[in-house]
């Protein structure tokens, strides 16, 4: 998928018409209370783990948008402004939109999302250097590469 | 019996200074004449070649191989990793294809697609490739998947550079 950047946006521009899915990563940040502050550092660098591999997967018809970051607590506050990052692309709308968050309370407002949530329950604390966590991620990304490419099958 | 020749002491310091001022500016220009050809002498990066897999995993079925190599830009260096799809032809060479789509980008699969379980398949616009990495024509594709260069030492495959076909 092509990154928020220059070069590949550059692409993007171009080969539009090959172009019809987005990717935006949902990630909540915890800034009190230390062990969850910590915590929600780890899943934001859990998170872009997984877009750097769904990237590298589909980076010709995938844009993967900045990372969403909010305040965590209040998913169904941010429906709206969710709502209008989707809206605003407004030349060549997306076929395919995927919501990607370990956030579990995007659940509670899936309906009202205008994208598709993929939510998996990630890891509390780990390392991301570890074999353990290398395989999850590694399981987990599989999954979503089939889950995107069963959505664009139908 | 001829006399030896006598060294006056001018003609003495003569020689030591030239002698003792060659060495000197030769001293100075090593280093210059070095650092001009440097480049010449380095071992050129393009040769690099990663160690990948034991050969013997290698079959006549095309494998997905991993490992990593860094990559230094102008604000990071970074360890990426690199994927090949890796399979023994029958006359025992070794073929070691990209997996990047030469269309857009996207990373290629070998027998993904239930259609065509003998080719590799892109997931994103329906590109294939034959066995070999030929696009096959009427897929978005226009090039073939490009090729590593191989070697085999020590019973271990080690693979180079990727060269556009």
């Amino acid at each position: 998928m092509m990154k928020w950047a220059k070069k590949d946006l550059e692409q993007f521009v171009k080969e539009k018409e090959y172009i019809d899915t987005l990717f935006i990563p949902l990630i909540p940040i915890h800034t009190s209370i230390d062990e969850k502050m910590t915590g929600s550092g780890f899943q934001a660098e859990l998170t872009n783990l997984f877009s750097r591999i769904i990237e590298e997967q589909f980076r010709g018809r995938i844009v993967l948008a900045p990372d969403y970051y909010y305040i965590a607590g209040n998913a169904e506050a941010e429906v709206d402004r969710v709502n209008n990052w989707i809206d605003s692309f407004t030349e060549k709308p997306f076929s395919y939109v995927f919501l990607f968050s370990f956030d579990r309370n995007w659940r509670k407002s899936e309906s009202d999302l205008r994208g598709e949530l993929l939510w998996f329950p990630g890891l509390r604390h780990g390392d991301l250097q570890s074999t353990e966590t290398q395989s999850f991620v590694k399981e987990q990304a599989k999954e979503i590469v089939e889950i995107i490419k069963e959505s664009w099958q139908t | 019996m001829s006399e030896p020749k006598k060294v006056s002491r001018r003609q003495f310091l003569n020689y030591t200074l030239t002698g003792l001022g060659g060495f000197m500016a030769a001293g100075m220009m090593a280093p210059m004449v070095r650092f001009a050809i440097d480049p010449v002498f380095k071992p050129a990066a393009a040769g690099d070649f990663h160690s990948v897999a034991d050969v013997k995993e290698v079959t006549n079925e095309p494998q997905r191989f991993e490992w990593e190599v860094e990559q230094v830009d102008a604000w990071y260096e970074s360890t990426i990793q690199k994927t090949a799809w890796v399979y023994r032809k029958e006359d025992d060479e070794i073929i070691a294809l990209s997996p990047i789509c030469t269309h857009l980008g996207c990373t290629v699969d070998w027998a993904s697609n239930e259609e065509y379980p003998k080719q590799f398949f892109c997931p994103c616009h329906g590109g294939r490739y034959t066995k070999d990495g030929v696009n096959v024509p009427g897929t978005p594709p226009t090039a073939p998947l490009p090729v590593f260069e191989t070697k085999v030492e020590d019973g271990m495959l080690y693979l180079g550079e990727e060269i556009a076909r």
